[in-house]
C-alpha cells in the first residue's frame, strides 16, 4: 500500500492573490496573438 | 505573478500603437505581433496618461481611478508589462 502523500498539496495563500490578480487583469484586458493567423496581412 | 511597481514610471512601448474603440481600446505591438484589447475606457485613459505621469499610481489617479479599483488596474498593467505592451521609462 502506498502511503506516501503527494507533497504539494498545501495549500498556498499566494494562489489565491494570483488567480484574483489574473481575474482582475483578464476583467480589464484580454490578449490575442496573431502569430499562425491567416489572412489578417 | 509579480505586478508592476505602481510608484515607478511606465509608459507604452515604442512599437505599440493604440487604437480607441468604444469599447476602449485596441493595441497593437509591431515588434511581437500581440494585441492587446483594453475593456475599459478609463484603462485607456490610464495607458494614454502614463507617459507624462511620474509613476503609475499618478496616472490612475489622473485617469480618475476610483482608490478601491486601483489593484484591478495594477494588475492590468501588470498584465500589458508581461507582454511586452509597457515598459518602465525614467521619469
Amino acid at each position: 500500500m502506498d502511503t506516501t502523500a503527494p507533497e504539494n498539496q498545501a495549500h498556498d495563500p499566494a494562489d489565491d492573490r494570483t488567480a484574483a490578480e489574473l481575474a482582475d487583469a483578464e476583467s480589464l484586458i484580454e490578449e490575442v496573438s496573431i502569430d499562425g493567423m491567416c489572412g489578417v496581412y | 505573478m509579480p505586478g508592476i511597481d505602481m510608484d515607478r514610471a511606465w509608459d507604452l512601448h515604442p512599437q505599440v500603437s493604440v487604437r480607441p474603440e468604444p469599447f476602449g481600446a485596441l493595441l497593437y505591438h509591431f515588434g511581437t505581433r500581440k494585441l492587446s484589447f483594453l475593456k475599459d475606457r478609463r484603462l485607456l485613459a490610464v495607458v494614454q496618461t502614463l507617459k507624462d505621469a511620474p509613476t503609475a499610481r499618478d496616472a490612475c489617479a489622473t485617469a480618475g481611478v476610483p482608490a478601491p479599483d486601483l489593484d484591478r488596474y495594477g494588475a492590468a498593467l501588470a498584465a500589458l508589462h508581461r507582454s511586452s505592451m509597457l515598459v518602465e521609462r525614467t521619469p
